[in-house]
């Protein structure tokens, strides 16, 4: 798609290839970090704006999608606290302790109603996560980066971003289970 | 099981409760994986809980993994010529 010839500048073409090769990982992320495809696709292209312009505070070598979605990060919460979304009501604090397999065991033990789920509802569940469950569990568990990539991107100690995924999966799980129940997936 | 054997892989149901997450996700050293490996292997507990908690991580990432759209990397790569211009 890019348009090779003698406007090129050799700084562009090579944040064309350095950076723009995530361009599928910043969508995925923004995605699931906003919500909707709109507020998605704006948080991509001022992200990758903030990029190219602190190009030169990359250190080439290093781990350049690490770098952009610490950058997209930073965006989206500063966005996220300028707009004072609602912080999500969180029912019990001890919702995250036990397994939804505890209560799932008898009657479907293998999850297979987590397939009858369609994809809205598994966006707005992820969406619905508060937002420091809701970043690492998007980069870890549909990005698959790994803890220390997570802690880097986070600037946290890898522990906490343990506790945290450990947390925000058993509450997204938590609601996913409630949900089936809901629709009748789990009788 | 009796109480004077030894947990399956020398560790409990409880610490293996406790790192599933990091076993799925291939976070923890080779002897701990052996550990908890054999301990799944054996346990008639863990193994289910193992189960499961897979199947939910696989569901949650495969949830559809899609490409930017054309559009979107057309007004980056305009966006980028933009800035160029304005240095």
């Amino acid at each position: 798609m890019r348009m090779m010839g003698q406007n090129d500048s050799p700084v562009r073409k090579e944040f064309e290839d350095e950076a723009l090769v995530h361009l599928d990982t910043l969508f995925n992320v923004a995605l699931r970090l906003c919500g909707n495809a709109s507020d998605a696709e704006d948080l991509v292209q001022d992200t990758v704006t903030k990029a190219y312009r602190a190009w030169d505070k990359y250190e080439p070598g290093t781990n350049c999608r690490a770098w952009l979605v610490t950058i997209m990060r930073n965006t989206f919460i500063n966005q996220f606290r300028r707009e004072s979304r609602r912080p999500t009501a969180v029912q019990f604090d001890t919702v995250e302790d036990v397994s939804v397999f505890e209560s799932v065991q008898d009657r479907d033990p293998e999850g297979h109603f987590f397939h009858e789920i369609v994809d809205d509802e598994v966006k707005q569940a992820i969406q619905d996560l508060p937002v420091e469950f809701r970043i690492p569990v998007v980069l870890s568990d549909v990005e698959g980066m790994s803890y220390a990539e997570i802690a880097e991107i986070l600037d946290l100690p890898v522990g906490t971003v343990k506790s945290r995924l450990f947390r925000g999966r058993r509450r997204l799980q938590q609601r996913l289970y409630e949900y089936a129940l809901e629709m009748g997936y789990i009788r | 099981m009796s109480k004077a054997m030894p947990p399956p892989g020398g560790i409990d149901c409880c610490t293996v409760m406790q790192q599933l997450y990091e076993y799925i996700d291939g976070e923890l050293d080779e002897q701990t994986v052996d550990q908890i490996r054999q301990h799944l292997e054996k346990c008639k507990r863990c193994m289910p809980r193992y189960d499961f908690e897979k199947a939910f991580l696989r569901f949650v990432g495969d949830q559809a993994h899609i490409s930017a759209p054309p559009e979107l990397r057309r007004k980056i790569f305009a966006s980028l010529l933009e800035e160029e211009g304005n240095h």
